[in-house]
Order: C-alpha cells, then structure tokens, then sequence
C-alpha cells in the first residue's frame, strides 16, 4: 500500500455481480484494515444514491470508490450508467462545500480482466493516493 | 405541481450564517417529486452543511425533519413542539410553504433553501416542463388541453404564428410547436371547428394587478 494513503479511511461501494464470493473475499482486507476500511455491496451499481455518497464521507471516509461492472455488461442493463451520473452529480455537490470531487470516484471494471473484490481493492490502495486527510474530521482527525 | 430549484451552498450559508442550530425542513409534496425539497435532499443538503461546518471548524447543529405538506396547518403544526429548540429553520418547501411556515411562527426566522420556479408536469425522469402560468382563466377545453399561454412562445390565443419549422417553435427548436399541437390534436378529434371562433386578448386582471388572489370557499369551511 502506497505510503501516502497509508492513513486514509476507504469506503468502498461496489456491485456484488462482479464477484459472487464477495462476503468472503472481503474479510481478509476487512481485517488486515480494520476501521479503515468499509465495504458496501450493492445488488447494483445502480442502486447507489447521492445521499450513501453523502453519509459515507460525513462517516470520516477520505475517500469513497463505486466499483460498477464493465459498460454494457450490468447484470440489470443500466445500473452502472446511472451510477456514473450520481457519482457526477454529488461530486459537483461536494464541491460546493470546497471538496475535492476526487474524494468520489468511479471505477469501471474492466470485461476483460475479472477480480475478485478483495483483488481490486488492494489495487485501489496500491494506487498513488491524490488525496489526504479529509478535511470534514476537522481537529479529531 | 410547483417545481423549484436548490439555491448555490454559498447563498444558503451566508442566511444560516448568524445561527448555531437549524432545523432544516423539508416538504414531500411537490418540490419532493421534482427532487428539489423532499427527505433526500433534506438529507443532502444538511449533510452538506455539515460537513463544510466541519471543514471551518465551526460549530453547528442541524436536525432533518420533513412535513407531508408546508403549505397546510395541520402538516405545519408538527413543527410546534420542535421549533423552539432552534434558531432558524432552513425550509426546503416552495415560496408558498415557507411563508405558510413563517405565518404560523412569526417570531422564528424562516429561510428558504429553494427557488420555486413554475407550474408543471413530470414529464419524463429528470425532467420537468412547465405548462400553467395559473392565469385563472383556463381555456384548455378549446384549444385541445394545450395552452398557448404558457406552452407558445408568443402566448398567442390565435395561431399559429407560421414560424415553426418541421413541428418545432421557431424560437427554441427543442420545444413543440404549442399550436401544431393544438391543430393536430383538434383534428384527430374532429373538433377544429373549436378554432374557428377569434379569441380576444387574456383578461390578466385575473391573474395579476390586484395583489395575492385568494380562493374562498364557504361549504369548505368549519
């Protein structure tokens, strides 16, 4: 895990289609993190609302991913469509309040390359963090 | 319905600014259909708020409530035993509701978070179009359950214009042509005969010029 985003809070939205073993899969980086990190699975990307976005960074998450399944292959045909235009709408919203709208983030599955949940989570946080600390946690933090 | 619009953040802020605790309110009536004041952007908004409070290390708290209807008394007086404990109340209702709000509590400043913009229809999700100006003198019944009032550019009561072009008003081609489909429609009901008749100007002294209408009712009241 890259040193910069060692510290951050991760919350981690994501469609349960792209991996049946998810409840399982998960655990292993569920326990290895602790409190930094939380997982959310959807029945679909689409299911997501501005206001799950909303909470979780008002939790103390300094960064929420939505992983959605490859364009044209939603198990619901359109989930992950309307997921990328929530992820839109509330990153203008957070950026009225002077966020970073990369505090929200989308991330399209590939077709050709299936992982399992805890796989492209490790890859999430093995990325060059752009962000730091929120500054929502205020002097707690 | 009565649609409206969420103000920018920064003109929310700048009202709520004095005060330590809002009671932000939300209405599920109208402004909730149009996604503009309903318990979800009760629940947007506050958190918002909240979080730029925290990001300015300054201390505010904020209570979500959301009434059936801000317009109506009895939806109202559920604010009765709750607004005591806050210095301002941010209403997520439209024009009419937050001065219905404010009416029932005057000492208690009353702020609106929405721009009420118009009358109309959901008319697909996510979009909402405006077709009642509320002119209080409805002539949908001649021309076809269309008004030329709102829906025609020109407003014309005696079209059309002749400036549309492949069924589109010529000054935004993303509209409809309010009068091809009032011919249209007509036609298809065997009833253009309703249009032979010249109609004189709208009588506006019904819908402006003489302060707030009102709407009384005698068999309606207790």
């Amino acid at each position: 895990m890259d040193k910069k985003g060692a510290g951050l809070h991760i919350t981690v939205f994501f469609c349960r289609q792209l991996d049946p073993n998810q409840d399982v899969n998960r655990r292993s980086l569920e326990r290895e993190l602790g409190e930094r990190i939380r997982f959310f699975p959807l029945p679909c990307s689409g299911r997501i609302d501005p206001l799950h976005l909303m909470r979780a960074l008002e939790s103390g998450a300094d960064k929420v991913y939505l992983i959605t399944c490859p364009e044209g292959a939603c198990h619901y045909r359109e989930g992950n469509i309307r997921a990328k235009k929530r992820i839109a709408y509330t990153q203008s919203l957070i950026e009225e309040i002077g966020l970073e709208r990369e505090r929200l983030e989308l991330i399209v599955t590939s077709a050709g390359n299936p992982a399992t949940i805890d796989e492209l989570a490790r890859g999430l946080l093995a990325r060059e963090a752009s962000i730091g600390t929120s500054p929502v946690k205020g002097k707690q933090a | 319905m009565i649609t409206a619009e969420r103000k920018p953040i920064s003109e929310i802020k700048e009202m709520i600014a004095p005060y330590r605790k809002v009671l932000v309110v939300g209405c599920g009536s109208c402004v909730a259909e149009c996604a503009a004041g309903g318990e979800k952007e009760v629940g947007l908004l506050s958190s918002a708020l909240r979080m730029d409070a925290k990001a300015s290390g300054k201390e505010i708290a904020i209570k979500e409530m959301t009434l059936d209807r801000q317009c109506v008394y009895e939806f109202i007086d559920q604010l009765t035993d709750v607004i005591g404990q806050y210095d301002v109340v941010l209403s997520l209702a439209c024009g009419a509701g937050v001065q219905a709000v404010a009416e029932v509590f005057p000492k208690v400043h009353i702020v609106p978070a929405l721009n009420t913009t118009f009358l109309g229809e959901t008319k697909e999700a996510g979009l909402w179009v405006e077709n009642c100006r509320g002119c209080g003198d409805c002539k949908l019944g001649v021309f076809a359950a269309v008004c030329p009032v709102t829906r025609c550019a020109k407003g014309l009561f005696n079209g059309p214009c002749g400036g549309s072009r492949t069924d589109r008003c010529e000054v935004d081609p993303d509209v409809p042509c309010a009068w091809q489909l009032i011919v249209s429609r007509l036609e298809d009901m065997g009833r253009l005969d309703l249009l032979r008749k010249v109609h004189p100007p709208a009588d506006w002294s019904k819908q402006q010029g003489k302060g707030p209408r009102k709407i009384y009712r005698e068999d309606q009241r207790t």
